[in-house]
């Protein structure tokens, strides 16, 4: 099985896209004088995959990419060596090889953090309770593959468990979303709280992966 | 991050292009620096990030301790409106600072067609436009590229020009900056002061008047300031700033890729090329010295690709050496190694193999003309059988694709040199069907013209660009000629844009007026077609009383003042009369190893150097 990174991408990274991190991780493996496996084939390049893509501007603190070390340079060294080589924001915590499949990734716990600069109104949080206390909430979905150009998701059936904390100008919802097949966008939370109360439409919300979990709620590596 | 910025950014595309952080990008305290520098590229970031003379200029500031070099480049549509809607000026990549508290805001002038986004920059950093209306020192508003050859449609918004190759006289005038503010200079008397640094040109200090007929009766300096500004160049190629450790942009721009720097200037003398004239003397660079170069700078960087940059690269006298060194580095590590300004005549079997043994890349010539006679006339060298034969070389190795690009409206061409493009290509294809490997593969020709443009400090400054009618005209002669040759595709320049280049290129500075009225009215992003509005711009004309026929389509008499008569770079108005004279009697001139023609650049090599 192939070698793994543990990687955050937080700050200034967090607007990097999917390809550009995948091409950003081929530079700095040359950059660090890291060997790895290229692909096979008539155009070989480093091989790199990122197991769930993050969406641009969220930030996360348990990304994982795939790769081949090649001899020559030990777990223990590259995420030092590595990191040196990273644009602002991006770090590397550990390096290891792989002992499970990537399809025993379950969940993502999220952070989002709703912001209301000028104070958050009270009701907000009894709101937000009662959308995700529904027995379901079916949206819509863009989607390429269907023929309406969009398809119809029960966001309810996605969400593996949440809990909601409230400050003077803030409402943090810690939620673990499913992973794949199918994922579930924390997106869809905020544009499905907006449409239902648009009076408690914050103005911004942040979005953060803190963990990826297996189907037992323990951290996936 | 500014949290502004942080709000924006999810609802514009490519957002990796507002915040900076990139690898190499170098971030210092401001407290500990005399002076903050705003390196400006008037378009987008993938453009200007491309940019190997930015590159230099941004290392080179940044070696110093006390100056402290940040980008900034034009945003998008998308990105401009959020940040005039929520209020946020522009900044500095580096520290996110609005630029208007940088000392000298900088602009690399390239093209004519990103004036209007000089002016757009400067309005979204909410500094006024107008030298006359920034009475302070700071911040300083300086410009430099190959524009700054005639840089007079912009002389009201500028306060001084910096000519000429900028290694050495961007640090001069900030040493001079330091000294200004340290002892409490009004900005007049720094002007004064700057513009005695050879290279600098300080539009302020001179009065322009002219004639009934709307050309230039006389530019008249004050101050002191000098009658001809020469432009400045670097003496050693060898001992001038490389930048090997370079920014590494998180996201792809144009050039993702290590710039190998051969030499500067142009041996050819091509009639038409500003560049040819403009960046003369020719200088190299020693091939073990850029071998050497490149390595570093592919390790530094974790680039891929490593292309080699020059006006003509198969004119580098070393370039077998140079080729066969940086293979022996790129090819085990599958590193791709592309040489773009290939000349056809000299494109021989044993380069193309060479460049073979990593990746195959697209083949361009460019002939320029059709005939052998036009070609003469405007000194491209280049004989059909060598192009056909350098043709016939790279077919037989395998390659099935050229692209061949031409001028329509060059002085002297006649509809037989127009024709002479559809049989050159033609020929090319013959070329293929009798050196193809695979004729099932079948070939793609594909042919290009663009609309000539006459640029100033050439030998064609004084010749009118055709009239948009005879150049649709001339295309349509051309498109009928090719229409039954299925293998080759003609592709045609829009004339709109050549036009206000033609117009701009050698204009005065009545047109900044025209420049400005544009902008009031949107005008942005002209090189790009989702912004750029003809009509635009011919009201702006109208509006300020101008014709632009007058400048694009004018012949001008032999002693004309022109506007650009300060600007010097060095080439002698008398050469380059001698030229377009040897050009309407379709006479060459040889290059510049073969025989000095006496253009007068070598006067800029300090202590006798040659030119080479």
């Amino acid at each position: 099985m192939a070698d793994r990174l543990l990687f955050s991408k937080t700050g200034r990274a967090k607007y990097i896209s999917h390809l550009d991190l995948m091409r950003t991780f081929q530079r700095a493996f040359a950059r660090a004088k890291i060997p790895i496996k290229h692909t096979e084939g008539f155009n070989p390049h480093p091989f790199v995959s990122i197991a769930l893509p993050l969406s641009v501007g969220y930030s996360s603190q348990c990304e994982i990419l795939e790769f081949g070390l090649l001899e020559g340079t030990s777990y223990e060294e590259v995420p030092a060596r590595l990191t040196a080589a990273m644009p602002e924001g991006i770090v590397v915590h550990q390096c290891y090889p792989a002992q499970r499949k990537l399809k025993e990734l379950a969940s993502l716990n999220y952070i989002m953090n709703f912001e209301y600069p000028e104070g958050r109104p009270q009701a907000a949080e009894p709101a937000m309770r009662e959308l995700l206390g529904r027995e379901s909430l079916v949206v819509q979905k863009k989607s390429n593959k269907s023929k309406k150009g969009y398809t119809e998701v029960d966001l309810i059936s996605l969400i593996r468990g949440w809990n909601l904390e409230c400050q003077s100008d803030t409402m943090t919802l810690d939620a673990v979303l499913s992973a794949q097949n199918p994922g579930l966008n924390p997106e869809l939370i905020r544009a499905a709280f907006c449409q239902a109360y648009p009076q408690f439409a914050p103005d911004f919300v942040t979005f953060h992966r803190r963990e990826v979990l297996d189907v037992e709620g323990k951290p996936f590596r | 991050m500014n949290r502004t910025l942080e709000h924006i950014l999810p609802n514009v595309q490519k957002p990796a292009r507002y915040t900076g952080g990139e690898y190499n990008a170098v971030v210092k305290d401001k407290q500990t620096v005399k002076t903050r520098f705003a390196l400006c590229f008037p378009d987008t970031y993938e453009i200007g990030m491309s940019n190997l003379g930015c590159r230099i200029l941004y290392g080179l500031m940044n070696e110093r301790k006390d100056v402290w070099c940040e980008r900034c480049f034009a945003p998008w549509g998308d990105m401009e409106e959020e940040m005039r809607r929520e209020g946020l000026l522009l900044y500095g990549l580096e520290s996110g600072d609005p630029i208007s508290d940088f000392d000298i805001i900088g602009f690399s002038l390239g093209y004519e067609m990103a004036y209007s986004n000089v002016l757009n920059m400067l309005d979204l950093a909410e500094v006024p436009l107008r030298s006359a209306d920034r009475p302070d020192l700071t911040p300083l508003v300086v410009a430099g590229g190959t524009c700054c050859y005639n840089p007079e449609p912009l002389a009201p918004f500028i306060d001084f020009f910096s000519l000429g190759e900028g290694e050495e006289v961007t640090l001069e005038y900030i040493d001079l900056y330091q000294q200004a503010k340290e002892e409490g200079w009004s900005k007049e008397e720094f002007l004064r002061e700057v513009a005695k640094i050879p290279g600098i040109y300080v539009p302020s200090l001179y009065d322009v008047t002219y004639h009934e007929d709307g050309t230039v009766a006389a530019i008249t300096p004050k101050d002191g300031a000098p009658a001809t500004v020469t432009k400045r160049i670097v003496q050693d190629m060898n001992k001038s700033y490389f930048p090997v450790k370079t920014i590494i942009p998180s996201t792809e721009i144009v050039h993702d890729r290590v710039m190998l720097e051969l030499f500067r200037g142009c041996i050819r003398g091509c009639r038409f090329c500003q560049a040819g004239y403009a960046y003369r003397p020719v200088r190299s660079r020693d091939p073990k010295l850029l071998a050497e170069y490149g390595k570093a700078a592919c390790e530094d960087s974790g680039y891929q690709e490593m292309t080699l940059s020059s006006l003509s690269s198969t004119d580098y006298p070393c370039l077998m050496e140079l080729c066969d060194d940086l293979l022996d580095y790129c090819a085990p590590r599958d590193i791709g190694l592309s040489l773009p300004s290939l000349r056809a005549d000299t494109f021989s079997m044993n380069l193309m193999e060479r460049l073979q043994r990593v990746r195959k890349g697209g083949l361009t010539f460019a002939p320029e003309a059709g005939t052998q006679r036009l070609r003469d006339a405007i000194n491209k060298n280049l004989r059909e059988e060598d192009l056909l034969q350098s043709c016939r070389t790279a077919f037989s190795g395998g390659w099935s694709g050229v692209k061949l690009y031409f001028m329509l409206g060059l002085p002297t061409e006649t509809d037989e040199d127009v024709l002479g493009i559809a049989d050159l290509a033609r020929k090319v294809y013959f070329a293929w069907r009798e050196c193809t490997p695979n004729k099932a593969r079948g070939v793609r020709i594909t042919v290009s013209t663009s609309w000539f443009v006459p640029k100033p400090h050439t030998a064609f400054q004084w010749d009118a660009q055709i009239p948009v009618e005879e150049y649709q005209r001339r295309v349509n002669l051309l498109r009928d000629a090719l229409k039954r040759d299925k293998s080759i595709t003609y592709n045609w320049h829009d004339p709109e844009t050549s036009y206000l280049e033609a117009v701009f290129s050698r204009g005065d500075r009545r047109l900044a007026d025209v420049l400005e009225w544009a902008w009031a009215h949107g005008a942005k992003m002209d090189s790009w077609s989702e912004y750029f509005d003809f009509r635009r711009w011919m009201d702006a004309l109208s509006a300020c009383g101008l014709d632009g026929d007058f400048y694009a389509h004018r012949v001008r008499e032999k002693d004309e003042v022109f506007p650009w008569s300060v600007p010097s770079v060095g080439v002698s108005r008398d050469f380059l009369w001698r030229e377009r004279e040897l050009c309407y009697q379709s006479q060459t001139t040889p290059d510049c190893r073969t025989r000095c023609s006496g253009c007068g650049a070598n006067k800029l090599l300090t202590g006798g150097g040659r030119c080479g």
